[in-house]
């Protein structure tokens, strides 16, 4: 009933509204979605674009660089995503118990989320260039590191314990890790943060009169009010993880040997190093569809969550 | 009662030292980058590397020996003598090319962003009609393709473009497209959480006093809009700017490309020379930095609010 009044004077005006919105949308995102689902069937002849069916897949799935990718880009998202979690986690615990200087934290601790992923690299680049960086100093030492020194940017990644899966990481991946964490804790501290602060303050005060500990409190009262937030930043952390390129360039480069070479980097890699359209475009796509899975999954559970609270 | 104040200070002391403990941890990259940035090569190539060049033959640390340089900011910037009307000009391709063209970018893209955002917005918080629902929901899927996945075919678009031999048409319009489109989608929902909060009755009012409906949005809900439509132009803003991979890649002409691109150009052509990379890292964050320092509050309004929908 209320809208009858802006209905009047022509059902027309939110079409116009919204109209250059999806045309911008329509160009950008969804076309080159449809073309990139059209380029993965094709291959480049000598004569033009021919259609080779799920060809495109079979190479890349045949590729050793991809399963070699998949397992670093494991890796890296579950030390990147649980080390985030964890010290977000905490250290919004920590600024939710400061009245005074919580606004002077937060805005010192958010400096690092400003930063381009491109720069941040490149700033933790600079701690570990061989020989003149200033943790080389240190990290070089071969009486700390034995029997050589550990120069991060070129160290072979140690002995697998799984075959072919990279665990433990190379120094490379774990430092690449750091980095990305250190980004990312400032956005995932703040969302935790709010949400901590909407879990009421009676509930934790009578947990504490009940004779629940600390460990217990967190446990049983903040972390299941708190778990809808806690999946929207996992999400979040996951995606940006997953499609974030930027840090890789300018850190690593994929290096040293492919010992951080991620799967959003590998896109790069087929693409633009080595022309190869058609197998790149398989790739994009199943990206993109780990990307969708995870969006509708985090949409249902935080559904369900909120029907149950 | 006087052990029990002293524990809750206790308490206190420690939480504020753990937190102080965190933020120089968070501090400690940018640092050493800021430090780096002002040495002279001689202490850059220095083996073991020392973090202050202040050592001196007899002292490991002296303050007044301290070997500061601005060399790195000078090769960046790079300013020759010229009949200007400065006296000098900057001739480096960081401030002549690379910085201007990603202010042009960042600029035009989020107000682009912050117009089209702000008129979809409004008609998805106020009218309700057919196809509303699958609308919002197609743009909050759209919200989570990144733009990594969509480069392939964004990278054909702009070599078709480019062969049309449009006239005036280059790069630069593309990438400013490109970026519109990446970031509109989120804007529109952060846009329409903005609209949702300003009371109806404020609108009703001004229709029933004679207002036209464009009237409205004009004069009273943009008006009551603007800190949120502030709040989308910084997320946009500092979002471009810290775009890395797609002005490298569809940006065909190097004195097109942003300052990130200059950036990674700057990191392959000084392989020893770090502090003319610290020192063009510095250059191309100070200015987000100081922006964010400024408009906090807007920020953490757009992104929470973004969060919660994304």
């Amino acid at each position: 009933m209320r809208y009858r009044l802006f209905r009047q004077p022509g059902k027309s005006l939110p079409f116009w509204l919204i109209l250059p919105t999806i045309l911008v949308l329509l160009l950008i995102q969804v076309y080159p979605a449809i073309y990139t689902i059209w380029l993965s069937l094709q291959e480049r002849e000598p004569t033009g674009w021919t259609f080779v069916g799920l060809k495109n897949f079979e190479r890349l799935f045949g590729m050793s660089a991809f399963s070699e990718s998949i397992g670093h880009t494991i890796v890296f998202l579950v030390g990147y995503a649980t080390i985030t979690m964890v010290l977000g986690f905490l250290i919004a615990l920590l600024l939710s118990r400061t009245v005074r200087f919580s606004g002077f934290f937060i805005t010192l601790l958010f400096i690092p989320w400003i930063i381009a992923d491109i720069i941040a690299g490149m700033v933790f680049r600079l701690l570990v260039v061989p020989d003149y960086g200033l943790l080389s100093g240190i990290l070089q030492n071969p009486a700390l590191f034995p029997p050589k020194g550990l120069s991060i940017l070129t160290a072979v990644p140690p002995q697998s314990w799984f075959g072919d899966f990279p665990f433990p990481p190379a120094p490379a991946m774990s430092f690449l890790i750091l980095a990305s964490v250190w980004r990312a804790l400032p956005f995932v501290t703040l969302l935790l943060l709010a949400a901590m602060q909407t879990v009421p303050h009676e509930l934790v005060e009578s947990s504490r009169i009940d004779g629940a500990n600390g460990w217990q409190t967190v446990r049983f009262i903040m972390v299941p009010l708190m778990l809808p937030a806690m999946v929207v930043a996992l999400f979040s952390l996951t995606l940006s993880g997953m499609n974030g390129v930027g840090m890789v360039f300018s850190l690593t480069g994929g290096g040293p040997g492919t010992s951080t070479q991620v799967l959003s980097y590998l896109l790069y890699t087929i693409g633009w190093d080595r022309l190869q359209f058609g197998r790149a475009a398989a790739l994009a796509l199943l990206i993109a569809i780990v990307n969708l899975t995870l969006i509708t999954g985090t949409m249902r559970l935080t559904r369900v969550n909120e029907g149950n609270t | 009662m006087i052990n029990k104040i002293s524990r809750r200070n206790w308490n206190r002391i420690l939480i504020n030292g753990a937190l102080v403990l965190v933020v120089i941890f968070a501090m400690i990259p940018i640092a050493t980058t800021l430090i780096i940035s002002f040495k002279t090569q001689q202490d850059i190539t220095r083996k073991p590397p020392v973090i202050f060049p202040c050592d001196t033959e007899t002292r490991a640390f002296d303050l007044s020996a301290c070997r500061w340089s601005v060399e790195g900011y000078d090769r960046v910037i790079a300013p020759k003598p010229s009949d200007g009307l400065l006296g000098f000009s900057l001739t480096g391709n960081m401030l002549r090319t690379y910085l201007p063209n990603t202010i042009l970018y960042a600029t035009s893209a989020s107000l682009m962003v912050v117009l089209f955002a702000g008129l979809s917005g409004y008609a998805f918080s106020r009218y309700r009609f057919r196809g509303h629902a699958v609308l919002m929901a197609a743009i909050l899927a759209i919200t989570g393709v990144p733009l990594l996945t969509n480069l392939l075919g964004l990278y054909q678009i702009g070599i078709t473009l480019r062969k049309a031999q449009i006239p005036f048409y280059d790069d630069r319009f593309f990438i400013i497209l490109v970026y519109m489109g990446f970031y509109l989608p989120l804007s529109v929902w952060i846009a329409k959480g903005f609209f949702d909060a300003i009371p109806i009755e404020l609108e009703e009012a001004a229709l029933i006093d004679g207002c036209t409906p464009l009237g409205v949005l004009g004069r009273i809900t943009m008006p009551l809009a603007l800190p949120g439509l502030a709040a989308i132009f910084l997320l946009t803003f500092v979002s471009v700017w810290n775009e890395f991979i797609a002005g490298y890649l569809l940006i065909a002409k190097n004195e097109h490309k942003p300052a990130m691109f200059g950036l990674y150009e700057f990191l392959g052509q000084n392989i020893i020379n770090l502090q003319v990379i610290a020192a063009a890292c510095i250059l191309i964050a100070v200015p987000m930095v100081i922006l964010f320092l400024f408009t906090r509050k807007s920020f953490f309004k757009a992104m929470v609010e973004g969060a919660v929908k994304g």
